[in-house]
């Protein structure tokens, strides 16, 4: 019986387009294109403009010694005359400027220390990257002359430098290559379980209030209980498909953009892309931790759909009730990004949806440990089946199943 | 084939339904008549195991409504005015489904619905989706789903409003054919001339209560007016009801 009642949802929402749409195309095209393409973007941009050889404002260019306008050049960047290097870059007129005060080549005959102004616009993704190119560049000056002073004095360089620091990075490959935006991974698996099951959800419970179709279902021979069990397991298939298109595409996606565009980038470029997850290894474990994730993820969500919906009297009055689970899941999500600041004990693997985004978090990155796995499961599986006794209450009540 | 007995059910305190009592016998077609909020709709939601009485007792083909709420849902048929289909489901898809909820096998699905093609005139709604079909179409198809599995007992609430005039006649000679040896309807409705056209026997019901109930003759002649509608008002008029209500109305 349960299989029947299922089976009608899935062949009445597997009708409608828009849920294919939603269920299949978007998700099996949106993650790929955020979480792989934007880095890729980023990084052809950022290539871009670090090989590009850009012009910068300078007041008192005249004034430049050509050991810096050398060094300048070097950078990718060309020196023009400007008189209010402030207003050129305010202006957009150049993307940064530098003020070279008159007198600078006789104050550092003298030893004296000279200030050099750069201008850009904070915040601006282009102005500090150009800034950066002038601020490399009288950085490069200033260790010329610190090194020709020093070897006047007959100093050795190495005095100045008693300490050293070598930055080595002990996290594990996994980690390396899953970057700062792993996060995105569970959380574009939560919205799409959400927004595929919610279709589904509610075409099975308000839409049947709303179309009078609920009451007739009500009056045949099917107990309540597996008039809900059918419902969620169709509106979980649901989510639960969104969720696996969304991996498929990530996965796909993923292994397209990379062999396509990854040999092109140079080597900070990449280095970008990898940061921000561009790189990731899937492993066998890794998919594995995913899916069941996932299918108690979206089982849960439909669980909670499923009971709630049910309270409402149209389709568009159960639209209204479900679209702040959405907030539940980008919550954790935020928290996701600043899991190492907050520090997460075993604990937190008990608290049901919030679990399930940070063991898939966890899978990313390759850090899941079994304590993690098996609580977070556990806990996923008793929450399912507390929800589903909400439901299943739900759909005894009689001021619930006639509300007007 | 149908025995209530001082049913009773409120909703918030208010009483919906009280003290209803009344039998219907195989072979009849039992009216329950009165205006909106009579009562009408509750007590077949009650009789159909949708709502839970608060007092008294309802048997349908010899099933309790409480305790045996399943065996009573396998011997109903139920339609109401405001009864929907699946709009991506075609015709014979949404008959199927509900034969396979009564454990019907495929094959006797589709012999069932051969024959209500012909006492019906299904015809292109077997093959179209729901979302597509006019009214009187719609409301063809869910007198098909209602009695797919041939129960003994069949409750119509209301099944006419909206219809135009050739579905109408189509419905009501339904449900005039439909009761026999071992078959009852219960049909409830506010529209007189289809108690006298329809009704074997009828229930005048009135603010939950149960008015007067015979034939109908025996109403008009109770009512002591020259028809069925003039004798309701006259009935309920003599309840006492409608004084107590207008009283209850602040001026």
């Amino acid at each position: 019986m349960i299989r029947r009642v299922a089976g009608k949802d899935v062949l009445s929402t597997l009708r409608d387009t828009r849920a294919i749409v939603s269920n299949l195309l978007i998700p099996l095209i949106l993650l790929p294109v955020v979480m792989l393409g934007l880095p890729f973007l980023l990084g052809g941009l950022f290539l871009r403009e670090t090989t590009t050889v850009t012009p910068l404002g300078a007041l008192g260019l005249e004034h430049a010694p050509a050991e810096l306008i050398a060094l300048v050049e070097a950078q990718a960047a060309t020196l023009e005359r400007v008189d209010d290097p402030e207003a050129a870059v305010r202006e957009d007129r150049y993307p940064a400027a530098i003020a070279i005060p008159e007198g600078i080549r006789e104050a550092l005959a003298a030893g004296e220390p000279v200030t050099l102004d750069v201008y850009r616009k904070t915040g601006n993704m282009r102005s500090e990257l150009n800034a950066g190119k002038l601020e490399a560049a009288v950085a490069g000056y200033r260790q010329q002359l610190v090194s020709e002073r020093l070897e006047l004095a007959g100093i050795d360089p190495a005095l100045l430098e008693p300490l050293r620091i070598q930055a080595r990075d002990a996290s594990t490959e996994a980690e390396r290559s899953s970057g700062q935006l792993s996060w995105l991974i569970p959380f574009f698996i939560a919205i799409w379980a959400l927004t595929g099951g919610q279709m589904a959800a509610i075409d099975a419970t308000a839409g049947e209030k709303e179309r009078g179709t609920l009451e007739v279902l009500l009056v045949a021979p099917v107990r309540r209980a597996e008039v809900v069990v059918g419902k969620f397991l169709a509106t979980t298939l649901f989510g639960l498909w969104a969720a696996v298109m969304a991996i498929i595409g990530f996965v796909v996606g993923g292994l397209v953009l990379r062999s396509l565009f990854l040999p092109g980038l140079d080597a900070a470029s990449a280095e970008m892309v990898g940061m921000m997850g561009g790189q990731l290894t899937i492993t066998p474990t890794m998919v594995a931790l995913l899916v069941v994730s996932a299918v108690l993820l979206a089982a849960l969500i439909a669980a909670v759909l499923i009971g709630v919906a049910m309270f409402a009297r149209s389709f568009k009055e159960a639209q209204t009730y479900v679209a702040p689970l959405s907030f539940l899941l980008i919550l954790p999500a935020i928290g996701l990004q600043f899991r190492d600041l907050i520090g997460i004990g075993e604990a937190l693997y008990w608290v049901p949806m919030l679990n399930a985004m940070v063991l898939m978090d966890d899978a990313v990155k390759g850090a899941a440990t079994l304590n993690g796995v098996v609580i977070t499961w556990l806990s996923l599986s008793l929450a399912i089946a507390a929800l589903l006794a909400f439901a299943l209450r739900n759909f005894k009540r009689e001021d619930v199943l006639f509300r007007t | 084939m149908i025995e209530v007995q001082a049913l009773s059910k409120r909703f918030g305190g208010v009483p919906a339904v009280d003290g209803v009592s009344f039998t219907v016998a195989a072979g009849e077609v039992f009216g329950l008549l009165g205006p909106n909020g009579a009562g009408k709709t509750t007590t077949l939601r009650v009789l159909a195991t949708l709502l839970a009485p608060d007092g008294g007792s309802a048997r349908v083909a010899g099933h309790d409504v409480t305790q045996e709420a399943e065996a009573v849902r396998r011997v109903i048929g139920v339609v109401n005015g405001g009864m929907g289909l699946y709009d991506r489901l075609t015709g014979r898809e949404i008959l199927h489904y509900f034969g396979r909820l009564y454990d019907m096998r495929a094959a006797d699905i589709d012999r069932r619905i051969l024959e209500l093609d012909a006492l019906l005139g299904l015809g292109d709604a077997l093959a179209k989706r729901a979302g597509t079909f006019s009214t009187g179409m719609k409301q063809k198809v869910v007198i098909a789903r209602a009695v797919l599995h041939d129960p003994p007992v069949i409750f119509f609430d209301e099944v006419t409003s909206g219809l135009d005039v050739m579905a109408r006649r189509a419905v009501l000679d339904v449900v005039r054919a439909y009761p026999s040896e071992a078959r009852a309807v219960v049909y409830s409705t506010h529209v007189m001339s289809e108690v006298e056209e329809l009704c074997d026997r009828a229930a005048v019901l009135y603010r939950g209560r149960l008015v007067a109930e015979g034939t109908v003759a025996a109403l008009v002649e109770q009512g002591g007016e020259s028809n069925l509608e003039r004798s309701f008002f006259r009935l309920v008029e003599r309840s006492g009801l409608a004084e107590r209500e207008a009283e209850a109305v602040p001026a």
